[in-house]
Order: C-alpha cells, then structure tokens, then sequence
C-alpha cells in the first residue's frame, strides 16, 4: 500500500487527502450528540393542543423521558414514590408553549397532582423551591401546578421552603386525562408574559432550567394522603429549549466556502498548467 | 523522487497514529482534543513543507508530483482519485464551514466541580469520635438510615432514591471520591449539604440534604468512620 502511495502522481493527492482528512477531524466532534438531559419544545404552525393531551400533533415533539426520586431532600421525607419516571413532549407556536406530561400511575385520585418547575431570571435558583444557598445568590422558582380535582393549573412563586404561594396573575393552563393506568397533563401558558420577576421566560432558542415534581393521591388503609406537601416524586434540574426558527444561514456561509475552495482549485490549477507550458 | 513525498507521508501518519492511540495510553495522560492534533499536523506539515523547500532540487523533488497530480497530465489510472480530490476538498471546506457557523442546539456545558474547596473553618479537623468497634457500628446504623437511600446500601451511589438526581449521589466505594478526601472534608459536606458548596460545585443542582439540621456533629462524625470502614476506603491524610 504504501509503495502505491508513494508513486509519484498518487503523492499529490495523499497531502490532499491529508488535509482533507484534518478537516473531518476537527468537525467530527461537533456532531456527536449528548446525553438526553433536554426538553426541545419544535416550533409548530397552527393552534396548540393545549386543551387535549390526546391530540396527534404531540407525536411530532421529540419525547424526553426523566427519572423520578422520592423527596430525600428535605424533612418530610418519602421513602417511596409511585411515579418512577416521567415522560415528557413540548411544542411552542411562537406565542404560546405547552408541555405534555405522562407518568404510570395505577389508579385515579382526586388528589393525583403534577407540577413543572422553572428558574425566575438571571439567578440560579435551588431545585428545592428556591431554598437559599449558603455561598451563592440565589434567585425564585416559578411552579406550575395541576391537581385533579380542580383539573386546572395554578401558577405559583417560590423562594425557599415555606414560601410557596399562588400569583397574583395566574397564566398558566393545564388539563389531565386518565385512561390505562396513566396520567397525561397538559400544561401551556405564553412564552412570555408581564411579569418576569415572578415567571419564567420564555425564549426561542435559550435553554432554561427546568425540574418535575408528581403526587399520587392514593390514600393508605387510615385514609391519609401518602404522598402530600414535600412527600412526592421529585427530579433535579434539566434543560428545556424552545427550538428557534429554522436558520438557514449555515448553509449560505457553507455554499459561499465551496464556491471560493473551487475558485482556489481552478485557478491554483490553471496556473500550474500555465507553468508546465512555458 | 517519490521518497521525498513518500516520507513526508509516512511522518504525518506515524504522528497522528502517536496523537491518537499512543499519547492517551501515557499514564496520567487523556485524549487529545481533535482540535490539537490538528493544529499539532499542520505544525508538522508545515515543518515539512518548509524543510522540503529549502534548496531548488528539493523543492522540485517536493512540489513537482503534486504539480503534475493537480493539472492531471500523465497521471494515467490516477485521473479518477484527482477527480475524487477536486470534488471533495470544497465539500469538506463546506462542511466544515457549516460546522463552525451552525448555532449550538446542545444544552450549556455544565463543569462541574465535584470537590470543589471547602470554607477554611473546615479543613484539617480531626474526627473526635474515637475509632473504636462500636462507634463505627453505630456510624454504620446511621448511614443506613440516613445516607443509604441515595448513597446505597453498598455504599455503590445506588440506593433506591438515587436516580431522578442530576448530579448523581457519589460513589464511595470509587477511589476517586471519599478515598481522595479528608475526613473534615466529608464533615462539611454532610453537615451543609448541597446548598452548602460554592458555585463552582452548582449548588442549585444537588439533592444532599443539609444535615446539621436533623443530626447533631457526633453522630456525623460516625457516620464519616462508618462510611469509610464500609466502602473499605481510607480518608486522605498529610503524611
């Protein structure tokens, strides 16, 4: 092989091809994709399903799937959750967003209840609503919550344990339906709204911080609630983006770099034959 | 003639395949980023290309075959790969330039510092509980009812509550985490919690719970020598 390389016309081509090979090596290791740690919210036209969580336009959104825990964090502990892991889809229609959530839960309850979590500004807030941290400034927590039994969201504000209360402003909807053993919970509210020291923003393209938290209302044989207040089905903070609207631009900057490449080849080569003629 | 472009070759292939598989496996090493060997063979092709040029003769001996592959005269069989060259360098030009430009659709990359430093107040205290059978017992008791749930029962970061959290409750039977730590250190970290680490260590993120709340120092302080005693770990220390 390498005698064949080594010919004297084949060179040429091989430094080519060495730089070529160069080139694939530094843009390889962008197109490697991470870990599904994100909620992608497409951007869609047309009306949301924001009141059917049945609705076929969800098989469009990418599905994002998120293990649950039961709330160790902070006392009133549990033990044991129902919910395991939490299935997720977004869509976003340049106003509005919605997300779609689904979750095993073996029976309906009036008190079944599930909510998303978001960051409020520029800070960082604990996933634990907002609770305050020892060496680091931390910022609210906007929650969106659905229970049930009213069948619709409250949107809330929180900035450490005991904080937690309903807006002044509620923007947020949100609607359930049971059916198999499951729930689905549709939540959707205006990317943006008036209020941004309260709600989270919404902004195509960035990614926000985003964390999901599920109650069971199953009663145990006393009747008690057994998962209630902190006693839940908890996640940590991932990632959700409203996806931006296609940008082209890429492919403009691309076709304007391979019509200079083979303005450079013909007339390197032209010059080279004009060379060998005289 | 050939031999001047032949060896050129040789050395550029040989130095990626050192950047690529040998370099790595140097203890204490890690992967080059693709980015440096890159820059690392265009040194190298530089370095030949200059060398190469130094006298007329070498200069000819160098350029003349890739003169002659470019304007494809007397190439024979070769025509088609000149063909292949011509048609893919704008390509790969192209697409690297889409690369480069393309806005990131991946989430912000996160460098979390595992152990990050902690508060001065809290280096270089000595566990006060004796080391004796039943304190690490006792040390044991307590792990298994406050810590397994996270941290597992074989002390693996595998207890039943531990998977819905980002970051991942540590591992202590893995050396690289209790093993590489002082015991002061562990008691600050139980004692403050997630909340308690600096930003650089994203205290927002972690669900260790701050445990001088619920648990007075002595029974930290053992459930540190339970810890260690049961993952089969030492705690680091200045000797």
């Amino acid at each position: 092989m390498i005698r064949v390389m080594q010919g004297r016309s084949a060179t040429g081509g091989v430094v080519l091809a060495c730089a070529a090979s160069a080139f694939l090596l530094t843009g390889a290791t962008q197109g490697f994709a991470q870990e599904s740690v994100a909620v992608r919210a497409p951007m869609v036209k047309g009306a949301l399903p924001v009141d059917d969580p049945n609705a076929a336009a969800w098989n469009s959104a990418p599905l994002s799937q998120f293990p649950m825990s039961p709330q160790v964090h902070w006392q009133n502990r549990i033990q044991e959750a129902t919910v395991k892991d939490l299935k997720i889809r977004a869509l976003h229609d340049g106003a509005q967003v919605a997300f779609l959530l689904e979750y095993a839960d073996p029976t309906e309850d009036p008190d079944d209840s599930a909510a998303l979590e978001f960051m409020v500004g520029d800070k960082k807030a604990h996933f634990a609503h907002g609770q305050p941290m020892a060496q680091v400034e931390g910022g609210p927590v906007n929650i969106w919550f659905w229970k049930n039994k009213e069948n619709k969201a409250v949107d809330m504000s929180a900035k450490g344990f005991g904080t937690l209360k309903a807006q002044a402003h509620q923007d947020v909807k949100a609607k359930g339906a049971y059916s198999g053993g499951a729930w689905k919970v549709v939540f959707s509210r205006p990317l943006t709204t008036e209020h941004p020291d309260e709600d989270a923003q919404v902004k195509p393209g960035e990614f926000i911080n985003i964390a999901f938290a599920v109650w069971d209302g199953k009663k145990d044989a006393s009747g008690e609630l057994r998962e209630k207040g902190s006693q839940k089905a908890v996640s940590s903070w991932w990632y959700f983006r409203a996806e931006p609207p296609p940008d082209y631009s890429g492919y403009l900057y691309a076709a304007m770099a391979i019509a200079v490449a083979l303005g450079f080849q013909f007339v390197l080569i032209r010059k080279l034959k004009k060379g060998q003629s005289t | 003639m050939g031999g001047s472009l032949g060896k050129p070759i040789i050395l550029v292939a040989i130095i990626y395949l050192l950047l690529k598989f040998v370099v790595p496996n140097i203890p204490g090493s890690a992967p080059l980023p693709s980015s440096l060997i890159f820059l690392y063979l265009m040194l190298t092709t530089s370095g030949i290309v200059i060398f190469a040029t130094l006298s007329g003769e070498s200069k000819d001996a160098f350029w003349g075959p890739i003169q002659r592959f470019m304007t494809g005269e007397n190439i024979g069989g070769l025509q088609m790969l000149r063909y292949g060259v011509l048609i893919l360098f704008p390509l790969l030009v192209g697409w690297q330039t889409y690369s480069s430009t393309a806005p990131s659709d991946q989430p912000p990359a996160e460098n979390r510092t595992i152990h990050p430093a902690p508060p001065g107040e809290y280096t270089g205290l000595s566990n006060p509980v004796a080391k004796t059978p039943d304190n690490i017992m006792q040390g044991k008791g307590f792990y298994a009812a406050f810590c397994s749930p996270c941290h597992g029962g074989q002390f693996d970061g595998k207890g039943p509550a531990a998977r819905g959290f980002n970051p991942p409750p540590a591992n202590f039977s893995d050396p690289t985490t209790i093993a590489m730590l002082q015991e002061s250190y562990l008691f600050w970290r139980i004692k403050k919690g997630g909340v308690g680490l600096p930003i650089e260590g994203m205290p927002w993120k972690s669900a260790m719970p701050r445990w001088e709340v619920e648990l007075p120092d002595e029974w930290i302080w053992k459930i540190i020598m339970g810890e260690y005693d049961g993952a089969h770990q030492s705690p680091r220390t200045w000797e």
